[in-house]
């Protein structure tokens, strides 16, 4: 598919998707759908840094956690407005996001998805210990008891009105990155990923750029988690686990790293579809096999995950080669 | 020859079979044994199962009961519809299923939760909704100190009194070192406890926090010896609390400490994986009485799991306390006006009504009241784990201590004491 | 013994821990925690050992090792349960540990070989989840323990308790470390492993018998899991979702050896562990003393670039 037809295919089911969702009428569809809308958000940092850079990040739900922990303690630390936390929320993750990039933006290929997995594991375990704020005293502001009140943005304070608000915003994350691939930094990565050394050669300041894509990467993962932290009020350490990181990263490929389509569909799966085996009563441990199966087959035989392969399907059936 | 051959097997075969008959009959409900066909009335239930354990045995228990109580005339001739959610260890999910329950399929209460995180996500929810949690196994703060959910069990922070309790009036306990998850609302907090319950006594207490992920336990048992501490209390779930006494027992600590533990180690499968080396050390505060007391709930109790659940279904501390919260409820939907029945605010009156329901299965009365905090069980047992089983060493007490002074107002406001 | 000289740093770091950590600790008490953290790091080192003696041979960072080790000792433990002699149950989980590592090797490995490193990584990824996933599906989630007759025997040190099984944890690490060694370094096999993993193709076209050396690397490599989840059953935990996820501090152990110097690894694993359990002597840092081994990770790549871009060598 040419891009001015992928620009149009989304902004109808941008659309589609605003109208039709928030009122879908099912409280708990409404709630699945929000969490799958903030992976939706996450997933696309991660899947434009493999696509465009070839860097690899095993840290982004990590990233999240450190996004939604701000959000929280903005929230109860101080009166402001919810999207005044969301700002505050995105930059100091975007920022954390530059701090661990700092060893990683020289190294290349393994060692920088190494990097984001210690960044994952040591996350986990100051998650774990410190918990997340819920209205409590002092810098963590952790309280032993139920947690106090999350103050929603104020034309959004319903669930299906949250969903819709979050939906503009998983939208304006997918036109952002379009923004940066059709200028100037998205010439840059292309170069970068095509060679580092050409790169360099052009006079293209290699690590700017990294750092840039990383930051992004960075920023879309704090939006998710402020969001996530929004939606349910408070957040749990259990959510952003090391291995949910490696989790994220494999579904993304599995979707598809370079179409947006591809990007919903491993927030879906990534989402949707435990909740509905445990609908079906299915073990849950099914879904490890299925997603693991998945994810070397589309390594070995679908590089483009199912997304690539809906394109390669919709060509056929047309009859024509885009 | 024959004929006498014939008679004495009749004869026998009757006896025999005398037990069995003793035994299947579960009462339930009414007691009608007339099938319920009336319009189901809808009750909730979210259980987590899955790594790092497994809670589903209350809501499991709780579900055999209803089964029973439906086919003995329901409420009022209706059955109880029960509808019963998975969270997974998972906050979202918890929220999804507290959201598809409450909003979705518009249940009357929710009764038999067990759950690590669904009460920290839900309790708001449960409150702006209006609606009462019966549960049964809770092991955070905010299960008990919510004003919309009350549970059976006992949780960490009473469970550890008891077994501190133990350790100083039974096993000379001076100081207590309170080994609990690094966890606010579960370790912090119940292990805070167990140190004002020691201060108030005059004596020491401390706390080793452990991660629940870290692979080393080791070095939070050397952080207990260097405590100083003559006496260690185990308040850890029970996979990470049989890592712990491996590793103490990898130091031959057995003989050199006291070891008291909180219920999670009340487990059937717990004496055989501990070995002989512990045999006749653990001194465990149960939260509910005996798994083999001969009380009537407790008979019941069995008769109901063997009638109604499945064979696999765990017969443990949790399934007895999910078939209490169960029956309770029954009790008080059948006290109702049948018209009510459907009223979500009038069940929870109702249940926020609860006064002085006694039971074998718990040490003291279980009642609810209009208050920001429940705790009714605050009472239990000890047991000791003993030839791969275990015995009762301690019979029904109360716990005291700082903590429960709150709770002794609100229950001598509603005559209890 | 100058490449050696790298490692220094990380001596240096515990040997600063210890002092400013445990120094007004007599070291009555200190000593044991010191042993303790040498227990535990020896855990690291052997996880990571397994890592890096396979991504030696055959360019692959098989994040599935854990899973693997966590499959072979669950059937070894419902072996024991069902009556099995103890010897038996040993040797079962790891003929399947290896079995488990070939399949990966010589059905899916050989389609990836010519991409790069972290699409291999994340193959193996995929791979670990699906045996992550068998595992969990056929044992529900229990109390259990593993236990091995080495537990009973024990031998004290400053104070502490050593079990002969902790012993044996850290003899064959450096056991492992040495063969390995004297194996790649010396042997013809070794030889031609080196050479696969430096470039497939290219040993191909010289005449090496890529699918048999293959084969032996991922063999090894199967067997080292398999005794890595052995005593992960016994001296962690016996849950498949908590061994196969050693595999991250593991990675951070191989890392602290740049993922090709075995000595590193076990250096890196020893000092990791031993940070990690005296820092619980330091009243402020004992609640967070489990990212120990990811700090020091990270500060070893940070070192080892040494200033100029980090090119990997198989880049």
């Amino acid at each position: 598919m040419t891009i001015s037809r992928q620009v149009w295919l989304g902004l109808i089911a941008f659309l589609a998707a605003s109208i039709s969702l928030p009122s879908i009428g099912s409280g708990q569809w409404l709630s699945i759908l929000t969490s799958t809308s903030c992976f939706v958000i996450a997933i696309t940092g991660v899947a434009f840094l493999y696509a465009r850079l070839g860097m690899v990040s095993l840290g982004q739900v990590a990233l999240m956690g450190v996004g939604g922990w701000v959000m929280l303690r903005m929230n109860h630390a101080y009166l402001l407005p919810f999207e005044l936390n969301l700002m505050v929320a995105v930059v100091v993750t975007m920022v954390f996001g530059w701090i661990l990039a700092l060893p990683a933006l020289r190294m290349r290929g393994l060692y920088l998805a190494l990097i984001t997995l210690m960044a994952a594991g040591g996350l986990e375990v100051i998650f774990a210990t410190f918990r997340f704020p819920n209205g409590g005293e002092g810098f963590w502001g952790v309280m032993p008891s139920v947690a106090a009140p999350f103050r929603r943005p104020e034309i959004a304070q319903s669930d299906s009105a949250y969903l819709r608000y979050l939906i503009t915003f998983v939208a304006l994350g997918f036109a952002i990155i379009r923004l940066h691939l059709s200028s100037a930094p998205g010439r840059a990565w292309a170069m970068i990923r095509r060679s580092e050394a050409a790169a360099l050669a052009s006079g293209v300041n290699v690590t700017y750029y990294k750092a840039w894509g990383f930051g992004l990467s960075g920023a879309l993962a704090g939006l998710a988690g402020a969001f996530l932290a929004g939606s349910l009020g408070l957040l749990d350490a259990s959510t952003f686990r090391a291995s949910e990181s490696i989790l994220l990263f494999a579904l993304a490929v599995v979707g598809g790293v370079r179409y947006w389509y591809g990007v919903v569909i491993a927030a879906l799966l990534l989402r949707v579809l435990p909740a509905l085996f445990n609908n079906w009563s299915l073990d849950p441990d099914l879904a490890l096999i299925i997603f693991g199966a998945a994810l070397m087959h589309s390594i070995i035989t679908a590089p483009q995950g199912i997304a690539g392969q809906l394109n390669d399907l919709l060509a056929k059936l047309r009859g024509k080669h885009d | 020859m024959k004929t006498i051959t014939y008679y004495f097997s009749l004869v026998a075969s009757i006896l025999l079979a005398l037990p069995a008959v003793a035994q299947a009959a579960p009462e339930c409900g009414a007691k009608t044994g007339i099938k319920a066909t009336g319009s189901p009335i809808k009750v909730g239930g979210i259980h987590g199962n899955a790594a790092p354990g497994d809670f589903s045995s209350a809501t499991d228990a709780a579900s055999a009961y209803f089964d029973c109580v439906n086919e003995n005339g329901g409420i009022n001739g209706r059955p109880i519809q029960y509808l019963v959610e998975n969270d997974q260890w998972n906050p979202e999910l918890a929220a999804q299923a507290a959201a598809k329950l409450i909003e979705d399929e518009n249940v009357v209460a929710m009764v038999g939760n067990g759950s690590f995180v669904e009460m920290s996500v839900n309790a708001p929810t449960y409150k702006e909704n209006g609606i009462m949690a019966m549960a049964s196994a809770c092991a955070v703060s905010e299960c008990f100190e919510s004003s919309n959910i009350v549970s059976t069990n006992q949780g960490p922070l009473a469970s550890s009194i008891g077994a501190a309790m133990y350790a100083v009036e039974e096993l000379n306990a001076q100081n207590i070192s309170c080994i609990g998850l690094a966890i606010p609302s579960v370790g912090n907090w119940s292990c805070g406890a167990v140190e004002s319950y020691m201060t108030s006594k005059g004596l020491t207490g401390s706390s080793v926090l452990l991660n629940p992920a870290a692979p080393d336990v080791n070095s939070g048992l050397l952080e207990a010896v260097a405590s100083g501490a003559d006496s260690i209390l185990v308040n850890l779930p029970a996979g990470l609390g049989i890592a712990f006494l491996g590793a103490a027992q990898e130091q031959d600590l057995a003989a050199v400490y006291s070891w008291t533990s909180s219920t999670p180690l009340y487990d059937m499968s717990v004496p055989a994986a501990l070995g002989e080396y512990w045999d006749g050390k653990i001194f465990v505060s149960a939260e509910l009485t005996s798994l083999d007391g001969q009380g009537i709930d407790n008979l019941n109790w069995k008769a109901v799991m063997d009638a109604y659940a499945d064979e696999n279904d765990p017969r443990d501390t949790f399934s007895q306390s999910g078939y209490l919260s169960a029956k309770i409820f029954v009790e008080t939907l059948l006290s109702m006006d049948a018209e009510q029945l459907d009223d979500r605010n009038a069940v929870s009156d109702s249940i926020k009504a609860i006064n002085d329901k006694r039971s074998d299965l718990m040490c003291g009365p279980y009642y609810v009241g209009e208050a920001d905090r429940h705790m009714p069980n605050h009472a239990g047992i000890v047991v000791v784990n003993k030839n791969g089983n275990f015995e009762v060493v301690r019979d029904c007490f109360e716990y005291e201590g700082p903590y429960f002074e709150p709770l002794f107002s609100t229950e001598k406001a509603l005559g209890l004491r | 013994m100058k490449r050696f000289l790298p490692l220094l740093w990380l001596v240096l770091a515990a040997l600063a821990v210890f002092i400013l950590v445990a120094g007004k600790t007599p070291f009555r008490i200190s000593g044991l925690f010191l042993v303790s953290g040498l227990a535990v790091g020896a855990l690291y080192s052997l996880g990571g050992i397994g890592l890096v003696v396979l991504y030696r041979a055959t360019g692959v960072l098989n994040l599935a090792n854990g899973a693997i080790g966590a499959l072979g000792v669950m059937v070894a433990w419902q072996l024991g349960h069902w009556g099995v002699a103890p010897s038996l149950t040993w040797l079962a989980a790891l003929v399947l540990a290896t079995m488990v590592s070939l399949i990966f090797g010589r059905l899916i490995a050989p389609g990836l070989a010519h991409r790069d490193p972290v699409v291999k990584t994340v193959a193996t990824l995929g791979y670990a989840l699906v045996v992550l996933g068998i595992t969990a599906f056929i044992w529900e989630d229990d109390v259990r323990k593993f236990s091995l007759p080495t537990d009973q025997m024990a031998a004290i040190i400053l104070d502490l308790r050593f079990t002969v099984t902790r012993m044996i944890v850290i003899g064959t690490a450096i056991f492992i470390v040495i063969v390995i060694w004297l194996y790649l370094d010396r042997t013809r096999v070794g030889l031609q492993m080196r050479s696969l993993a430096n470039d497939r193709q290219l040993a191909a076209l010289i005449g090496i018998r890529i699918v048999r050396v293959e084969t032996i690397a991922w063999g090894i490599s199967g067997v080292i899991a398999g005794f890595t989840g052995l005593m992960f059953g016994d001296l962690v935990r016996l849950e498949p979702f908590v061994i196969t996820f050693m595999v991250i501090p593991s990675i951070a152990a191989a890392i602290c050896g740049k993922l090709e110097s075995l000595v590193g690894v076990l250096v890196g694993g020893f000092t990791m562990g031993i940070i990690e359990s005296l820092l619980t002597l330091s009243p402020t840092l004992k609640s967070i003393r489990p990212v120990a081994p990811f700090v020091i990770a990270a500060i070893a790549l940070f070192l080892m670039q040494g200033g100029r871009p980090l090119v990997f060598a198989r880049d």
